[in-house]
């Protein structure tokens, strides 16, 4: 019988994994790595809600990671598509590029 | 046979023809509208009358739609057949028509306005129009639409040169100061609406009779309110001042709008109303001096005039002055048989003036006339009948109507000798201006080439004109008679002392006009000469100070105000609230750095500062 994973433990790696997520979108200026660190922050918001179903013997704490799953996959379907025209456009991949759209 | 909805209606459709289309007529069809719209009406009126007669002279309504309803509030668009509508509506469109042919001529070289033809005659119909449903009317809210539309199509048409900005003065000045009186007529038609509950005209008067029987606050109030527009409309003392610039517009102009039909407006409005002034004999006696005032201010001032407009302008001025006086005194009907003598004796005076000013290449100044009616027989012929009605020489029409003003006045209960009296000089002062205003133009030395080019759409006019100047007294008498409450026109002995000095005062006016213009048995020139006759005359020119009296204590103080508050102190509220918006916007702007990582920092940052506040860890 494995031992259970306090819950204090799992939402605190699900914190720290947030906070670097959040880190990378603020830092990183190569768009790739900012949607990686998205993934990362939803990914931990998607750990933190199994965790809670887990903890409460609930089923919707899985249902919700689906949700998130699925809102992962549109994401990166739409946002690859930006990527695609900004490397068009800019000819590189660096957000800071298209500060255009000012004031 | 119903055909009383044509008769606004023909005029309607006139003006919608030329005004949509009035680039693309031909004169020739524009004038065929012009004056056939009218024509039509004038005899659908003619049928109407007569049905009108023939059914035993029972008013009638006729429903055409209901304009709104609203919380049981439903005004209908419904005319209203009496013998007062019948007879304003046979004046309108009768003699509105004779003006219309005739101004097909007067105005088909017109040298100032060329292209204004069909636009004249778009206007021209749209008064009448107005005009007919101002009479027409059954209910307040219609009254007061028709009552309005006539006073703008009379601005229109003042102003109707308007390449001299002069005539836009005279235009606007026409405007303000009926507006001045409408705003009083406008809060009467409130007042009667709050106090008796329904807008109907008829029913109204009815449950005014019944509430008020015994005379009351409320009716004075609401007779010197409704007083106050009809002497703005009626160009009556102490508005009248607008009358006399409005002779700016074209002759035909000031025959229909300003001699004949609008300015008798007040005179309908006062006898549509004459319930409230029974009631309140104080406001009745308030129409009666407001009309002596008038017609003796004006008579006066018209003795000194030198432009032949102005002169018939103050004519009219004095004329719907005895109205007023008829009706303050009672004679209801007599006063509406002025109306009438005069809406046709005046369009004549106006109508033969205008073929006089045509032949002199638009020449006003009667100083410049002298010797005209051998070169211009027929505006001569039409003008001298003109004037006898006028003056109210006997068996012309003019002297019907006025005979029986003066001799109901002189039975007035209190002031019977003080009001025949003015009126007796006023008429005496009437056929003496009339007198020099014939010698001056007409008799005398030439002072001008004149050249009659009239045809018969203008000389045809002026004979009927003349036709019902000299015969409109035999059978006026019948028209009104029954609606008003006075049942018709009193009988007087013509051979009693007052009603013989009545009679003989125009006689001693031509006489003395005579002797005076014609003879210089007095010399005029040196009278005007002397420092008080001069001064007499310059008080008397410029109508007795009124114009003066305005232009210092309204006009100059408003143009003042307006000169040093042009920035418009009361803008600046607005001013600054778009101040205030614009700078935040500026301020908003900055954070929009279009950075993305910059948005979502500040995002994170908010979210972060949100669940603090949440957690209670600080707020």
């Amino acid at each position: 019988m494995p031992v259970a994973v306090p819950i204090e433990h799992v939402l605190a790696l699900a914190g720290l994994l947030f906070l670097l997520g959040l880190i990378g979108v603020l830092v990183r200026r190569n768009v790739m790595f900012l949607l990686m660190s998205l993934e990362v922050m939803m990914n931990a918001a998607g750990l933190a809600f199994v965790a809670a179903g887990a903890r409460w013997a609930a089923p919707d704490g899985q249902i919700m990671f689906m949700f998130i799953l699925a809102l992962a996959a549109a994401e990166v379907a739409v946002a690859l598509g930006i990527v695609v025209q900004l490397a068009r456009r800019f000819e590189s991949l660096d957000v800071d590029n298209a500060d255009e759209m000012y004031g | 046979m119903d055909l009383l909805w044509l008769v606004p209606a023909a005029p309607l459709v006139g003006f919608l023809i030329l005004f949509v289309l009035h680039d693309y007529l031909p004169k020739v069809v524009a004038a065929v509208v012009g004056a056939g719209s009218v024509g039509v009406s004038a005899l659908a009126a003619l049928l109407v009358g007569m049905d009108y007669y023939e059914a035993g002279a029972e008013p009638t309504w006729q429903l055409l739609w209901t304009w709104m309803s609203v919380a049981g509030f439903d005004p209908a668009i419904r005319l209203y057949l009496d013998g007062l509508s019948l007879a304003m509506t046979g004046v309108i469109t009768g003699v509105g028509f004779l003006i219309h042919v005739y101004a097909t001529g007067y105005m088909w070289n017109d040298h100032e306005e060329p292209e204004g033809f069909a636009r004249f005659f778009a206007y021209m119909n749209l008064f009448v129009f107005a005009m007919l449903m101002l009479v027409l009317g059954d209910n307040l809210l219609v009254l007061f639409l028709g009552w309005e539309g006539v006073g703008l199509c009379s601005y229109l048409l003042i102003g109707f040169y308007h390449r001299d900005p002069a005539n836009g003065y005279a235009a606007r000045k026409a405007f303000v100061v009926t507006r001045v009186g409408d705003t009083f007529m406008a809060l009467g038609l409130f007042l009667m609406f709050r106090e008796l509950g329904t807008i109907e005209i008829q029913e109204s008067l009815t449950l005014a009779s019944e509430q008020w029987s015994g005379g009351d606050t409320m009716a004075l109030v609401i007779g010197l309110l409704l007083l106050g527009g009809a002497v703005g409309k009626s160009a009556q003392v102490p508005l009248q001042t607008w009358l006399p610039d409005a002779m700016a517009g074209p002759t035909p102009v000031s025959a229909l709008i300003h001699a004949a039909t609008m300015v008798t407006a007040g005179v309908y409005l006062i006898a549509r109303m004459h319930d409230i002034f029974l009631i309140s004999p104080e406001a009745q006696l308030a129409v009666a001096v407001v009309g002596l005032v008038t017609l003796f201010i004006a008579s006066f001032t018209a003795l000194v005039q030198t432009d032949i407009k102005r002169v018939l302008a103050f004519s009219t001025m004095s004329q719907i002055g005895y109205m007023f006086f008829a009706l303050g005194v009672g004679a209801w009907s007599a006063a509406i048989f002025h109306l009438m003598t005069h809406a046709f004796f005046k369009a004549l005076l106006f109508l033969s003036a205008g073929s006089v000013i045509l032949a002199l290449h638009h020449e006003q100044d009667i100083f410049k006339m002298g010797g005209l009616w051998r070169k211009l027989p027929i505006p001569f012929a039409s003008m001298l009948i003109g004037s006898i009605c006028l003056a109210a020489l006997p068996f012309t029409s003019g002297f019907f109507s006025k005979d029986v003003i003066m001799l109901t006045a002189f039975e007035h209960a209190s002031h019977g000798l003080v009001f025949w009296g003015g009126a007796a000089i006023a008429a005496f002062m009437t056929a003496l201006y009339t007198t020099r205003m014939m010698i001056i133009v007409f008799f005398g030395e030439e002072r001008s080439e004149a050249h009659d080019e009239s045809r018969l759409n203008m000389w045809g006019p002026l004979l009927v004109l003349c036709a019902l100047s000299l015969l409109g007294g035999w059978f006026g008498f019948g028209v009104v008679a029954g609606v008003l409450p006075d049942g018709g026109l009193g009988e007087f002995s013509h051979f009693s002392a007052v009603a013989l000095v009545t009679m003989a005062m125009p006689f001693l006016g031509i006489l003395v006009g005579y002797l005076v213009f014609g003879r210089n048995i007095i010399d005029p020139e040196a009278l005007a000469a002397s420092k008080a006759g001069n001064a007499l005359k310059r008080f008397f020119f410029g109508g007795w100070g009124f114009d003066w009296l305005y232009d210092n204590a309204v006009v100059r103080p408003v143009m003042w105000v307006a000169r040093i508050n042009k920035g418009d102190i009361v803008d600046w509220i607005y001013r600054i609230t778009v101040a205030v918006t614009r700078g935040a916007h500026h301020v908003g702007s900055l954070t929009q750095s279009g950075r993305l990582r910059w948005y979502a920092a500040n995002m994170a940052f908010g979210l972060a500062v949100f669940f603090l506040i949440v957690l209670g860890v600080i707020g």
